[in-house]
């Protein structure tokens, strides 16, 4: 063992001073990961800006504008204004100052108690479908509501013979529209385990990169046989196994080294959310096994270093691309969230994930965890025992 | 007996029993159809140097690997101080010091940490690491160039350093396989001395050369290497003698020398020939008998000479006589 360290902490020094290496373990993921959570980042919380015509005066017009419309800014998740006139409206929606316009005409709560159709309007703006999106989504729902009342307040005057008096229909409507629905979502778990944009992308881009950083420690050993310092090391009282040991520990510790570094940097500097230290610890050993054992496997079907170092990048932009580290897999459809579970990278998603849920503790971590020990055994195993020919003599 | 040198050639014998420190008993490796080493058999006492003299492609290197336990064999012995060789023999192979043709070091490291590197893994640590590499360092002329990354040495730099790495951990047998490949004059001497300066300390050097006067300065013995047999050994005054009573004769001449050697070579008395740096060489029975024929014949062949040199002869004769080519006809 004392041979194998001593080799690892000879190609780790190596690789430190190896300016290209710092770019792909460290600047590189940190800088993707800065710029796809800068890009997207405001996709994750969603706030509109509405403004409110109210051409009507009306109770009903007053309960859409107070009661629907203003519970999003209850909620934080909209500011609304008022205006006067329907021209305001769309002025201030085209100037950019709102992103929907609703605009309820005059005679608005009268046609509707009157049971006659009404039109809401809704002005966007042109980069604002999200937000008009909403906005239609609420104008239904009150729309639905005053169909809601309306049918109960018919059914109910068609029983009592069609004698109502106009407090009893009031009344009517108001017991309709307050029920409660009968049948409600349950969906507690699966939002609350979302990464933020910023940890998803640091995380996503950590492990794509860690396979660039595992993978040196195996592809040195073709870098020793050509300039035959591996010769000179065979030569002295070492065992080829030692070598190959010393290799594998090369490549868990530079990516040991990045992993730390870009945990720590996301989290100071793009404020990435990694979760309980002692699991984000246990996915990321696992996740570095895993790399450096599917780059070892890798690269004990090539013959040089650079065929080593191709083949490797293939696989990892692959796995990557196959376990979500471009884009969230939660927007993708149902067939890539299950091809994410063959990859390194969607095991470690989902156990950063698992960090995030309502009560998670650090153990949650364990499961995806020992996934990617699994795999790193798995693949690692297979690979060092096909890699011995590296190192035997002839 | 222990061997005493005195670069000559010649050895005087005394009473002291001079320990073997290599011995290999034939060695053979064939790769495909092609026996690369045919039953190589040699032993290098304590404190002696043994040169393989021999052109590239003789089985140098091709020995040299086995007897380090680089290389695996099909037939043969090696034994080092004592304990048998073999690709697996860990713990003996740490008597060996290789200093291999091909520069073997890490050029993003300096001289001090490849030193540090390779003698660790030999088992060096602490001051002794240190002191074994200062002392290294000085005997190759780099001591002032420690810290030095390697990439920014010169090639006769890295030469030096390739070789203080072979002896950091002090072996007990050096293999030095051409050492000298592509190294400077003033660099070459340099490690010739250094060479002479650890046989003198009592190290057992192999040294694998294709440089004629390499091996007659630093060898107190040579075997001469050929297509994977070694043709002959001894000092150089027994090589030498091989050659009995022929003389060397040298040719300056212009014209095509290539078919001047050949009429010559065919001339009565006439053992060997080769066109070696612009000059013929021959080796004949009787200069005074052979010459006029050998003269004759040559300018026949449509050779002018020029001159006419009898030279005592060395081990390029020596090979010449053996195989009838020079050294450097069969690279």
């Amino acid at each position: 063992m004392r041979i194998a360290l001593l080799i690892a902490a000879k190609d780790l020094r190596q690789r430190l001073r190896d300016r290209s290496a710092l770019l792909v373990a460290v600047v590189a993921p940190l800088g993707l990961a800065f710029i796809f959570a800068g890009l997207l980042g405001n996709a994750t919380s969603f706030h509109a800006t509405y403004v409110v015509a109210d051409l009507d005066g009306g109770h009903l017009a007053h309960a859409l504008r107070t009661d629907v419309i203003g519970s999003l800014a209850t909620a934080g998740a909209a500011s609304v204004t008022d205006v006067g006139t329907d021209a305001e409206a769309r002025s201030t929606v085209s100037d950019g100052k709102a992103d929907t316009a609703f605009v309820i005409p005059a005679g608005f709560t009268a046609d509707i108690n009157a049971g006659r159709a009404v039109t809401i309007t809704l002005v966007g703006a042109r980069n604002s479908g999200l937000e008009t999106a909403v906005a239609q989504a609420l104008a239904r729902r009150f729309g639905d509501g005053v169909v809601t009342a309306q049918l109960a307040v018919a059914t109910t005057a068609a029983a009592m013979g069609g004698a109502m008096t106009a407090d009893q229909a009031a009344a009517i409507a108001g017991a309709a529209t307050s029920m409660t629905p009968p049948v409600a979502l349950a969906d507690s778990a699966a939002p609350l385990r979302q990464l933020s944009l910023a940890t998803y992308f640091a995380a996503s881009m950590a492990i794509m990169f860690l396979f660039f950083s595992s993978t040196f420690g195996i592809v040195s050993l073709f870098d020793e046989r050509r300039r035959g310092t591996l010769a000179r090391i065979l030569v002295g009282p070492v065992r080829p196994s030692e070598v190959l040991i010393g290799k594998t520990l090369a490549g868990i510790g530079a990516g040991l080294l990045a992993m730390t570094v870009l945990v720590i940097a996301t989290t100071l500097l793009i404020k990435a959310d990694w979760g309980a230290p002692l699991g984000v610890a246990a996915l990321a050993l696992g996740a570095i096994l895993a790399a450096t054992g599917i780059s070892t496997f890798v690269a004990s079907f090539c013959r040089t270093a650079e065929a080593a170092g191709s083949a490797t990048a293939a696989v990892a932009i692959t796995l990557g691309v196959l376990g979500g580290s471009f884009f969230p897999v939660n927007q993708a459809p149902d067939i890539m969230a299950t091809l994410t579970l063959l990859t390194p990278h969607g095991w470690f998603m989902r156990g950063l994930g698992d960090l995030h849920g309502t009560g998670a503790v650090w153990t949650d971590a364990l499961g995806p965890a020992a996934v990617l020990l699994a795999m790193g055994v798995a693949f690692g195993g297979v690979g060092l025992l096909r890699s011995r020919k590296l190192v035997t003599v002839q | 007996m222990r061997r005493t040198s005195n670069r000559t050639g010649d050895h005087a014998m005394t009473t002291t029993p001079a320990p073997v420190v290599l011995d290999v008993q034939g060695l053979r490796k064939r790769y495909g159809q092609l026996e690369a080493v045919r039953g190589v058999s040699f032993q290098i006492h304590e404190g002696e140097t043994y040169g393989l003299l021999g052109p590239n492609g003789a089985g140098k290197t091709t020995s040299i690997s086995m007897i380090c336990g680089l290389l695996s064999r099909d037939a043969g012995e090696v034994t080092v101080d004592g304990r048998k060789i073999d690709t697996g023999a860990v713990a003996a192979k740490a008597a060996i010091g290789v200093v291999p043709q091909d520069l073997a070091i890490y050029p993003d490291l300096s001289a001090r940490e490849n030193l540090d590197f390779f003698g660790r893994l030999y088992g060096l640590g602490g001051a002794r690491l240190r002191q074994r590499a200062e002392e290294c360092l000085e005997l190759v002329g780099l001591a002032d160039r420690a810290k030095e990354r390697t990439d920014r040495f010169s090639g006769g730099m890295k030469r030096r350093l390739n070789i203080a790495i072979g002896l950091l951990h002090s072996p007990r047998l050096l293999l030095l396989d051409e050492p000298t490949v592509g190294v400077d004059p003033q660099s070459r001497n340099a490690i010739l001395e250094s060479v002479a300066a650890l046989s003198r300390e009592g190290m057992a050097v192999l040294y694998t050369t294709h440089y004629m006067e390499e091996a007659e300065r630093l060898c107190d013995r040579v075997g001469i290497i050929d297509a994977g047999e070694i043709r002959a050994e001894g000092t150089r005054r027994e090589l030498v003698e091989l050659i009995g009573q022929e003389d060397q004769v040298r040719l300056t001449a212009t014209g095509d020398l290539e078919a001047a050697a050949k009429a010559g070579r065919a001339v009565a008395g006439v053992s060997g020939a080769a066109v070696v740096e612009g000059r013929i060489e021959f080796v004949v029975e009787n200069a005074g008998t052979v010459l006029p024929s050998l003269l004759e014949a040559v300018g026949r062949a449509g050779a002018s000479v020029r001159g006419v040199d009898l030279v005592e002869p060395d081990l390029e004769a020596v090979f010449l006589h053996l195989t009838g080519r020079a050294l450097r006809d069969a690279e």
